[in-house]
């Protein structure tokens, strides 16, 4: 386990060493490794970074306040509203791969019109040891590794957590005293809500899932997963005030996990579930059933695509 | 310090054999599968899991390197493959939660989980022969022989994966690899 004590300002007096009086862009998430590296950047350079957050419109309820809070005390932070972009981009796109890359190269775009406006010399990442293994092993191309630096012509990438896993870098936060809810915030994934639904990516699953998603992990707080969600998996039939509806299918999910590599489905109680069922299909009139995942990872991931 | 290293065969939990043996204090560090043993001083070696024995380059050089090795997974298969043992498709996938019966009490890799132990597995090919020397050392419902060891030749193999978090146990099988590592 990472010794925080020492982490911290080694860290610090690293990134100071390679920027020096230069300018540095980071994309911030929202999730806890690229939350971590900023706050370590900010702590050693200061305005000299400029912390850039992309609001896609694929995000959680609420999602993009809490970013603008959590980092208010950065005077160099930019919000982008680029959500009718995004969804534009998305169109009559249904194939997952296809739907992540299209994701992938217009946030490219974003940042990189925000990073020649800040006239960045570097690029800070978010880039955590698994990451690494994971691009260079060729199992997926990863959102914090992939793209960037092909576009931007940086002097230099710095990557202050790049040894360390998960669990790590959530000790790191608390450390820090980042916002609890970014230490301990569950993870979610580079395009978003895009992949809790399958298929095309439209306004109507967008909210479906969106409502769902904060339902879910509202409801199972206690439960304290790893990682708890909603995705739209398609379209089924039910009755609804005497009238035949075709609606959404939403699938529930919650998993316990150290480090989501391995993930095990949790029980919950049926009461619970009946609740959240409740919630789902009465706050959303065209949602016709709600089912609950049982299945491990593996021979399942935990996200849907 | 003793040094054991991970040649890495693509497998998604490759990293994590690093952590575990990290987290116990040993040297370590991952090597790509093509790297020869003649470049390698270690005490020891992991072959790690990974989707194609097809994609495990030089690996099988490190079964005669005179240092101790254990297989995980496809590394495991690849040590049966690599020596007359036979790998085969099985009946029954083994994925997340099995239940591994221990065989052999005196086993230095595994005896000191007996009777039995949960694990976390993903294969779909499991070891139905074994070659020459080895003995099998667990079992489960869901594939026969879920672990070998020929203590002569100090190679060793486990079906399923000790480096994830949710094996119950997967630690005592690092530890157990490195007291072998550490008296040869």
């Amino acid at each position: 386990m990472v010794d925080t004590e020492t982490f911290v300002p080694e860290a610090t007096a690293e990134i100071e060493d390679e920027i020096g009086d230069a300018n540095a862009v980071i994309a911030l998430s929202g999730g806890v490794d690229s939350s971590v590296a900023a706050a370590l950047a900010y702590e050693s350079i200061g305005d000299q970074l400029t912390p850039v957050y992309v609001d896609t419109g694929l995000m959680r309820k609420g999602e993009t306040d809490q970013i603008r809070e959590t980092f208010d005390y950065m005077d160099s932070l930019r919000i982008v509203d680029a959500k009718d972009r995004f969804l534009e981009a998305l169109e009559g796109v249904v194939d997952p791969e296809k739907k992540r890359e299209i994701i992938g190269e217009q946030f490219i775009r974003e940042f990189e019109r925000e990073a020649k406006d800040a006239d960045a010399d570097y690029l800070v990442q978010g880039t955590i040891y698994p990451d690494r293994i994971e691009s260079e092993g060729g199992i997926k191309s990863h959102h914090n590794v992939g793209g960037l630096p092909d576009v931007v012509d940086f002097d230099g990438i710095v990557e202050p957590v790049r040894d360390l896993y998960k669990d790590e870098v959530r000790e790191v936060a608390r450390h820090l005293d980042l916002d609890e809810l970014v230490a301990e915030r569950m993870p979610f994934p580079g395009p978003g809500l895009a992949v809790r639904v399958i298929g095309e990516v439209t306004e109507e699953k967008l909210e479906v899932a969106r409502d769902a998603c904060h339902v879910v992990e509202e409801e199972l707080e206690e439960y304290e997963p790893w990682q708890a969600l909603a995705a739209v998996i398609g379209k089924a039939t039910g009755v609804k005030g005497d009238n035949r509806v075709h609606g959404w299918v939403v699938s529930v999910r919650s998993v316990e996990s150290r480090d989501g590599m391995t993930a095990r489905a949790q029980e919950i109680d049926w009461e619970t579930l009946q609740r959240i069922q409740s919630r789902i299909t009465g706050q959303n009139e065209n949602v016709a059933r709600v089912v609950y995942d049982v299945t491990h990872k593996p021979p399942a991931t935990i996200e849907y695509e | 310090m003793t040094k054991i290293v991970v040649v890495d065969n693509h497998g998604q939990f490759t990293h994590l054999e690093r952590r575990a043996l990290r987290d116990l204090g040993v040297e370590t560090e991952l090597i790509d599968n093509d790297t020869p043993p003649e470049d390698i001083d270690a005490d020891g070696v992991v072959l790690s899991g990974g989707p194609d024995m097809d994609r495990t380059g030089k690996s099988a050089d490190y079964l005669t390197a005179d240092v101790p090795v254990l297989g995980i997974c496809l590394g495991m298969q690849l040590i049966a493959d690599e020596l007359g043992g036979r790998v085969d498709s099985g009946d029954y996938g083994g994925y997340a939660d099995v239940t591994v019966e221990l065989t052999d009490e005196d086993d230095p890799l595994t005896g000191s989980l007996h009777p039995e132990t949960r694990v976390w597995a993903s294969h779909a090919d499991e070891v139905v022969e074994l070659p020459d020397g080895f003995e099998r050392t667990a079992t489960s419902d869901v594939c026969g022989i879920e672990a070998i060891s020929d203590t002569d030749r100090d190679l060793y193999g486990v079906q399923w994966h000790p480096e994830v978090a949710h094996t119950a146990e997967g630690d005592v099988i690092f530890e157990n690899f490195r007291d072998i590592c550490e008296a040869n």
